[in-house]
């Protein structure tokens, strides 16, 4: 079924594309896209062994949606559209969702933020796939079967489904905070206690600031806030395709700065460029790296396969040739007299 | 003055003492950690981790409801849900309505399409791309959809969903289920883009031996010996019963079969060979004291099982799951054999209708040397009416490997 992976995630990546474009996490937009879309008929037309088959491929392809590192709006779509997938396979019996132990932490939070925010129809559309034992508790998503490949083809994820980079708020969680004004706390203690006078400190020692925690917490808030600032703007000129160029340019750079001020406030330190200019960079980076990758491959002398090599080489003409040729069949030793003779069948190739 | 510099060198010494005890902490959570299966390379294989280990940190994370086999009740579930998140029973029943199925149903009432069909007015990529590929197939004169697509499936269909007839054959819940690949000895070149293999689902409660005499292969139904003069008395005994050594290798350790008094350490040659050229060293355990469950492996890395001296299979575990309520759940049917490759028989060379029984070499009757005969065919081109030998020739029995469609 690789053959078809690429088709499968890119009508999934339709589906969704229209999902995310309803602005909405209900079911009842989720079933109109997936109805205009008559999305059921993806299993239409498979046979035999082939439904089984198709039906791993698609929720395999459908379940890397629900995880990390897509929104939280896609991974819903996400969810959706591996109940929808699971309720209409015609594969009997059902084909189990495959979720590996690293993506259960995944799985919790989703449901828990979910909850939060009491979206009724996500969290019931999840528990009904565990109602429905719908999981197969795996170890890795895909059953693997070390089919490496010399060029290892890796479809690109959908970069709109991604959610922004979030890697400050990660790196400075609640925990952290915590376990940093903990340190401090013990710093100070320390300090006090080394101190000839507890109640005065040595003013040689204060080498740190004392609010650093509220500090670093305000700042982390404020370029939050500056993010999503910038995010409703820039979802626009996503939409309107066309003028994306210079004007994109322009938001990038105004959010650079931006962003630069709030940083330089907060770590009075110089900050290089803005998460997103740095994405777009190292999309451009890789772009001309798997350009000039392509051009030096081309460089490269291929090695002809022996069958090429000898058909080069050794050269046969007359009648030798037509006996060569021909397929030597040595251990039919009888044939029926009746038998027509071997007539050499051309069978047309398919493309894909 | 004293005291406080007392207080801080006590603390300076402690110090280094509670990072270790802080760094044994971490590194034990990372130990467990440890076993949460992570690739290696993206897609290709994981990093090795320990089977039971890994079952363990599932059941931790999951309520036992999630992998009982019990169907649940729909109206408690609803009763449950309706409570959790505060709303009354008329909106439950809106819920309902909104995610039932009939929601996505994709063609009016009235009507109810062919599923066998590909619709032919779609927009989806994938049912172009199958229409295409349907079009072209119906195009071909000779339809080739052969036996192999046919089967695929066969001994998937016969076993799935079973439940034992004893209640005691059940397979637990929550135990692990391995699915395995055996490939054939790549002897041919034409192995290198099929990838002929058995496929046999396993507990965690089975032993690697349990493995090894799941998995058939030809070479152990091989008959040794030249039988020219006395085709008769070919003998009974076949290779398995002779040579009983064999070994799988997994991550670095050697697992050999003892549990016979014929039964040699095979791999003693590789692992001293190993030693002479410096590389590192190798372990040795025996195959029927390991349980999978023991192992600590990669998932989708291609591992060794090598019997008969040297009749090496690649042996790659694909899955390693949770059971589910679908699986085959009688404990008696396990190893369960779910897939095997058919491979084309070589008929013998005189009446092309029966596989060969017979090779021959030095044969001044055949057409090519070595040659195949089916029983009846040998008997009657190189023996007399009594069963006389005829012509010089050597003549060996053969076991197809077909022999196992």
């Amino acid at each position: 079924m690789q053959f078809c992976r690429e088709k499968v995630k890119a009508d999934c990546e339709e589906l969704l594309g229209r999902f995310q474009q309803t602005d909405s996490v209900r079911f009842e937009s989720f079933s109109a896209v997936w109805r205009s879309m008559k999305f059921s008929q993806v299993f239409y037309g498979t046979l035999g062994a082939e439904k089984k088959a198709f039906s791993r491929e698609v929720l395999d392809t459908a379940c890397s949606f629900f995880l990390p590192p897509f929104t939280f709006q896609i991974r819903v779509g996400g969810l959706y559209l591996l109940y929808s997938l699971y309720l209409s396979q015609s594969a009997t019996p059902p084909q189990q969702i495959r979720l590996a132990l690293k993506d259960w932490e995944h799985v919790k939070q989703f449901e828990h933020d979910a909850v939060e925010a009491q979206h009724l129809d996500t969290v019931y559309v999840l528990r009904q796939l565990l109602l429905h034992k719908a999981f197969h508790f795996t170890a890795t998503p895909r059953l693997l079967s070390y089919q490496k490949k010399r060029k290892a083809r890796r479809l690109p994820d959908c970069e709109a489904f991604v959610e922004r980079p979030t890697r400050p708020q990660q790196l400075v969680s609640g925990d952290l905070l915590e376990e940093l004004s903990n340190v401090q706390q013990h710093y100070e203690r320390l300090k006090a206690s080394i101190c000839a006078a507890p109640d005065q400190p040595d003013p040689s020692l204060t080498l740190t600031r004392g609010d650093l925690v509220p500090r670093l917490q305000d700042a982390v808030l404020e370029f939050h806030r500056g993010q999503r600032l910038e995010a409703a703007p820039r979802e626009d000129d996503d939409d309107e395709s066309g003028g994306e160029g210079t004007s994109a340019q322009l938001e990038c750079s105004r959010r650079a700065e931006l962003l630069a001020s709030i940083k330089s406030k907060s770590y009075g330190q110089a900050v290089e460029v803005s998460k997103s200019r740095r994405h777009r960079q190292v999309e451009l980076g890789l772009a001309s790296d798997s350009e000039t990758a392509a051009a030096s491959s081309s460089h490269r002398t291929h090695r002809m396969s022996l069958k090429a090599r000898t058909n080069k080489n050794v050269q046969i003409t007359g009648e030798l040739k037509q006996e060569t040729v021909k397929q030597t069949k040595l251990w039919c030793l009888t044939k029926l007299d009746s038998a027509p003779e071997d007539v050499p069948r051309k069978f047309p190739k398919f493309k894909w | 003055m004293t005291t406080t510099t007392q207080k801080w060198k006590n603390y300076i010494s402690h110090e280094p003492h509670s990072m270790e005890e802080k760094m044994a902490a971490s590194s034990s959570s990372t130990a467990s950690n440890a076993n949460i299966p992570e690739y290696e390379y993206i897609d290709v294989n994981t990093k090795p981790f320990h089977i039971g280990s890994f079952r363990n940190l599932w059941l931790e994370r999951l309520k036992p409801c999630h992998y009982s086999y019990q169907e649940e009740d729909e109206e408690a579930f609803e009763a449950d849900f309706a409570k959790e998140m505060g709303i009354s029973m008329e909106i439950m029943g809106e819920l309902k309505a909104i995610c039932s199925i009939d929601s996505l149903s994709c063609h009016p009432a009235d009507e109810t399409p062919d599923p066998e069909v590909v619709p032919p007015d779609s927009t989806l990529k994938t049912l172009l791309q199958r229409k295409k590929r349907q079009d072209y197939k119906n195009n071909l004169k000779i339809n080739r959809s052969g036996r192999h697509d046919f089967y695929a499936d066969e001994l998937d269909r016969l076993t799935v969903g079973r439940k034992p007839e004893e209640a005691n054959d059940m397979i637990p819940e929550g135990e692990v289920i391995l699915t395995i690949n055996i490939y054939y000895p790549a002897i041919y070149d034409r192995f290198n883009y099929v990838r002929p293999h058995m496929t046999l689902m396993m507990t965690g409660s089975h032993s690697l031996a349990d493995l090894r005499d799941a998995i058939c292969c030809v070479s152990d139904l091989q008959v040794c010996g030249e039988f020219s003069s006395t085709p008769d008395m070919a003998p009974d005994f076949i290779s398995k019963d002779h040579y009983k050594s064999a070994f799988f290798f997994f991550e670095g350790v050697f697992y050999n079969d003892m549990r016979f008094p014929e039964c040699q350490d095979i791999s003693m040659t590789t692992i001293e060979w190993a030693k002479s050229r410096n590389f590192p060293s190798y372990r040795q355990g025996k195959m029927e004291d390991v349980l999978l469950a023991d192992l600590e492996v990669k998932v989708g890395f291609p591992y060794l099982y090598c019997h008969q001296g040297d009749c090496e299979h690649l042996v790659i575990i694909t899955d390693v799951r949770l059971s589910h309520k679908n699986d085959c759940l009688d404990r008696k049917l396990y190893p369960l054999l779910t897939h095997k490759h058919r491979v084309i028989t070589r008929k013998c060379s005189v009446c092309h209708v029966y596989i060969g029984r017979w090779l021959t070499t030095n044969d001044q009757f055949a057409p090519s040397n070595p040659c195949l005969f089916c029983d009846k065919c040998f008997r009657m081109l190189h023996y007399d009416v009594q069963g006389n030998k005829l012509g010089e020739f050597l003549a060996y029995p053969f076991v197809d490997p077909g022999a196992f469609n």
